[in-house]
């Protein structure tokens, strides 16, 4: 099954290129690029069902690249990269139905790059090479970049170059770290690469993934490239590329600089509290939905930082069982947001309102979605915020009370939301405009898996208990073997 | 009795591809004469093609022969050359591909194939130069034919003052060559490449002041032709005032033909002194690296662009020169080549364009190219984000092995500046990539009726084919620079 971790990247390249390239009508275009992307879900769910949760690495492929330098081919699936991928395939199909659901223009370009967006997150998340991640994480940019500066709002191009600028200049970082590591070490093959103890070198490589994530303060490029963005995109930023960030701190960033990352803790659990009350304060102060998911979304990739860097097994599984929740929800939140800007042409707070008034099923799913969203206890994300917030009081019980905070912050701002959404008189109230209807084909699946997971949380702890046995940083594990 | 007269050996076989480029030449020159109109025009581009295809085919079997000296040892026939020959040939083909059918030189078209296949001859021979007459006359022989290439659209004025300004700062750039040749005789004794280096490699003569100012008068006259940043004045105006199909030829030949002979006679001849020039090619290779990036931001123009982003280029291709270790040599070959296919390709864009519009192109005339032509802006998008190194294409594979070479052979500060660098050059690459797919100013009108473009469209979708090959499966070429990178002296 060696072929698995290379077929679920090609897959959406080849059908890219195809989409891109080859003469078609448009509506065949379309179908083509679903169909494609259900298939890549269905070796995603092939990947799930093959996937042996005793053992580590899995579906491992490595072959020579450019042998002058080190570099292979290495890509291969433990329990984190699976839980990643199947994120992947699983929202950019969704997203891509949002997108021909709104009509995006110029269809075959939008395709294409969905297409080779799903193509470089996916070989980001398989890679076992340091130069093989590199390659996703840069490659993802161009779509990223065309699709916001071609489909995005009235402020795209600010919003791109600014997206741009932040990102690569962390890139670049990244690049410096890597490169650094990759010639003192003679290869970039991950199994070669040994402890290092450089600062520099760590916080090269943990400022990529910091902006990426993004923590604070790093986040200035959010807020406008998930307003401006398309609602779709906006949700995949949020959705599954941040957690690129998060899984390069798991997957490089902790287990390489093990001395380092113990040393500059503190730093970062104090960003990360920082960063979670901060942007939940601001999400409270939103004028707009897609303000509110932005800051929202800032304040949970916070928490997550903020789980890794404690060092517990606990916080690390409810770290990463919270990228999957976030992902899930927050992809939920900007397809719901871009709904209701689509259909009821409007963004502003002030300018919607009671729009549950005849309007059921949107009612429903809105309040659904927000009660997940502000973690109530039985959902998948209290879940996965009670673990953190348990590994936080384990390392200082000071941390683990601002920490919970944010858990009523929480709250606050995303029954503002629903409230501000469903139900607020506005001076002029909506009137035109359908309830959900088919609408719901790319909202439901979302809000089911969201209700499995919270029924059975279990699917997504087990298959990275391996990696959390190996306690990344966890004090009592230093020398300890790291799951790779 | 008869005294034995000495003939010099020549062995014609040995210069082959110049050979047959020169031939070429000549015979376009008589059929020039012979044909007019549409026949002539037609004629001519198929013998600049089959020359350059021709001369590159036979650099390719020329490599199985081992390395040896030819023509009184004056000139090298080595992988590194045929590896350079078969760069500039490709450069040559892409570039006829991109100016077929061109209306734009009238009825010179024959002189103008002519020019192209001696300035190609020339490199050829520069390739192989294994002592400074040699470099001297192949240098002179396709700078005098480029000075005129740029100015054969006589009766255009910005073609005439691209040919002019060439000239006077390209002859500056000779006199300093010339007069630095002559300094390292007067320290050598000798103007052979090896031999100067086995004459300078013994007791101190390698430090000597006047040594030293010769060879800093050389890299001066082949950064010159590099154009690398201060020597990069004469650029921008001759890009963008030349046949566009020539600035292709130049950016990319001329550049591989600079370097790859400042590489060669650096470590050959001057490896005692490495110590010296190594600092002083970093300083130039910084400055080039921030200049030209810098200045690319502010371009409306494309060529200027290019042109700025060329001198960029040129910054980090010098890193391998400061590097010279086996490996830079090796990432050096493989990025001259990248660079090469990507900007050729660019070219051959905007060469369709311009016919398209009947004017230069800038910014606003790509804005909706992506649009209207989907597949000719797809791959003007390519070409611009393999210059600013985003992967899975080549420019991203040739970057890293450069920079990976330079922090290898410990000298990574230029690395890091090579790596600012590209943070700035994101800026415009993206800026002109972006435009492609944003609505057109203005609506499009129909496109004049222009001859070639299929031609040109080809030479594109080879030229983004190799990119992205170059950049997904690299291995092939670069064992080929390996091989290449193997007879010079690098260490």
């Amino acid at each position: 099954m060696s072929w698995l971790s290379t077929a679920l990247w090609v897959l959406p390249a080849a059908a890219a290129v195809l989409v891109g390239l080859a003469p078609a009508k448009l509506w065949g275009r379309s179908a083509f690029a679903i169909a494609a992307m259900l298939a890549n879900l269905v070796l995603a769910l092939i990947a799930i069902g093959q996937f042996d949760s005793s053992k580590g690495l899995q579906f491992a492929e490595s072959r020579h690249w450019v042998s002058d330098l080190g570099l292979t081919y290495h890509v291969g699936i433990d329990g984190l990269s699976l839980v990643m991928v199947a994120l992947t395939a699983f929202c950019v199909p969704l997203a891509t139905a949002f997108g021909l659901w709104a009509k995006r223009e110029n269809l075959r370009g939008y395709l294409a790059l969905m297409l080779a967006l799903e193509a470089a997150v996916v070989l980001l998340f398989v890679a076992r090479d340091l130069i093989v991640f590199y390659v996703g994480f840069e490659a993802m940019l161009v779509p990223l970049i065309f699709l916001i500066g071609g489909w995005g709002g009235t402020r795209r191009v600010r919003a791109t170059i600014r997206f741009v600028v932040y990102t690569l200049v962390g890139s670049l970082l990244l690049l410096i770290s890597v490169i650094t590591l990759g010639l003192s070490n003679g290869t970039f093959d991950l199994d070669g690469i040994s402890a290092n103890t450089s600062p520099w070198l760590f916080l090269a490589m943990i400022a990529a993934f910091a902006i990426k994530s993004p923590l604070f303060p790093f986040h200035g490029w959010v807020p406008e490239a998930y307003r401006e963005a398309p609602p779709e995109v906006a949700g995949l930023l949020s959705g599954v590329i941040s957690k690129a960030g998060t899984y390069g701190m798991i997957r490089f960033a902790l287990p390489i600089f093990q001395e380092p990352s113990s040393d500059w803790r503190w730093l970062f659990v104090t960003l990360a509290l920082a960063g979670l009350l901060w942007c939940s304060l601001m999400a409270f102060r939103q004028p707009d939905s897609r303000g509110v998911i932005a800051y929202s979304s800032i304040a949970q990739m916070s928490l997550i930082t903020l789980g890794l860097f404690v060092g517990s097994g606990e916080a690390y599984t409810g770290s990463v069982f919270q990228m999957v929740n976030h992902g899930l929800l927050s992809m939920l939140l900007f397809l719901l947001a871009g709904f209701v800007e689509v259909r009821f042409g409007e963004t502003a707070f002030a300018r919607i309102g009671s729009l549950a008034r005849g309007r059921a099923a949107l009612a429903t799913i809105v309040m659904a979605t927000g009660m997940a969203a502000l973690a109530v206890p039985g959902s998948s994300l209290f879940a996965s915020e009670f673990l953190v917030l348990l590994g936080a009081f384990r390392y200082w019980w000071l941390v683990g009370a601002i920490a919970s905070l944010a858990i009523v912050l929480a709250a606050m701002y995303m029954l503002r939301w629903i409230s501000a959404v469903l139900h607020d008189r506005t001076a002029t109230p909506v009137r035109e405009g359908k309830d959900v209807r088919w609408e719901a084909l790319y909202l439901v699946p979302l809000l089911a898996v969201v209700g499995f997971l919270s029924v059975d949380p279990h699917a997504v702890t087990a298959r990275v208990d391996c990696d959390s046995h190996a306690g990344l940083v966890a004090p009592a594990s230093t020398g300890s073997e790291i799951c790779r | 009795m008869i005294a034995a007269i000495s003939t010099p050996s020549v062995d014609l076989l040995a210069i082959g591809p110049a050979l047959l480029l020169s031939l070429g030449a000549l015979l376009l020159l008589v059929t020039g004469s012979f044909l007019s109109g549409e026949r002539n025009r037609i004629v001519s581009s198929s013998v600049g093609l089959a020359s350059f295809a021709g001369a590159a085919l036979w650099a390719f079997l020329q490599s199985d022969d081992a390395d040896h000296l030819a023509f009184s040892k004056q000139l090298s026939i080595d992988r590194f050359s045929l590896f350079v020959q078969i760069v500039i040939c490709l450069a040559g083909v892409a570039s006829v591909m991109a100016g077929w059918g061109t209306r734009r030189i009238g009825e010179r078209i024959s002189e103008y194939y002519t020019l192209l296949l001696f300035a190609g001859s020339g490199m050829c021979l520069l390739a192989s130069a294994n002592g400074f007459i040699s470099l001297f006359v192949s240098l002179e022989l396709f700078s005098i034919s480029l000075y005129v290439l740029c100015a054969l659209a006589v009766d255009d004025e910005s073609s005439l003052e691209s040919g002019f300004k060439y000239v006077v700062t390209g002859s500056v750039g000779s006199a300093f060559l010339l007069f630095g040749s002559g300094l390292v005789y007067g320290g050598a004794g000798t103007l052979r490449f090896d031999l100067i280096g086995k004459a300078l490699g013994q007791g101190d003569q390698a430090h000597q002041s006047f040594v030293l100012v010769g060879v800093a008068m050389v890299i001066a006259g082949l950064a010159f032709k590099a154009s690398a940043a201060p020597f990069h004045m004469w650029t921008p105006d001759v890009y963008e005032g030349a046949p566009t199909a020539v600035t292709a030829f130049m950016a990319t030949a001329t550049k591989t033909i600079a370097l790859a002979t400042m590489l060669r006679v650096l470590v050959t001849a001057f490896d005692a002194s490495s110590n010296v020039w190594s600092t002083g090619v970093g300083g130039i290779a910084m400055l080039s690296m921030i200049v030209g990036n810098i200045a690319a931001l502010r371009q409306d123009n494309a060529k200027r662009m290019l042109a700025y982003s060329s001198v960029g280029q040129a910054g980090y291709l010098l890193i391998g020169v400061v590097a010279h270790t086996p490996l830079a040599g090796r990432a050096m070959l493989y990025y001259l080549a990248v660079y090469t296919a990507m900007n050729v390709g660019a070219f051959c864009v905007l060469s369709v364009r311009e016919r398209e519009i009947g004017g230069p192109v800038t910014i606003d005339h790509l804005r909706g190219l992506g649009r209207t032509r989907p597949l000719l802006g797809a791959a003007l998008a390519l070409f611009l984000l393999s210059l600013a190194s985003f992967p899975p294409t080549g420019g991203f594979l040739a970057k890293l092995y450069l920079f990976s070479a330079a922090i290898d052979a410990g000298v990574g500060h230029l690395a890091l500046v090579g790596i600012v660098g590209t943070m700035i050059s994101l800026a415009y690459y993206l800026r002109f990539a972006l435009a492609l797919y944003q609505p057109a100013a203005e609506p499009a009108q129909s496109p004049r009726p222009s001859h070639g473009v299929p031609i040109a469209a080809l030479g594109t979708a080879a030229a983004a084919a190799v990119v992205i090959w170059l950049g997904v499966y690299p291995e092939p070429l670069l064992d080929a620079a390996r091989v290449a990178a193997s007879s010079l002296a690098l260490q």
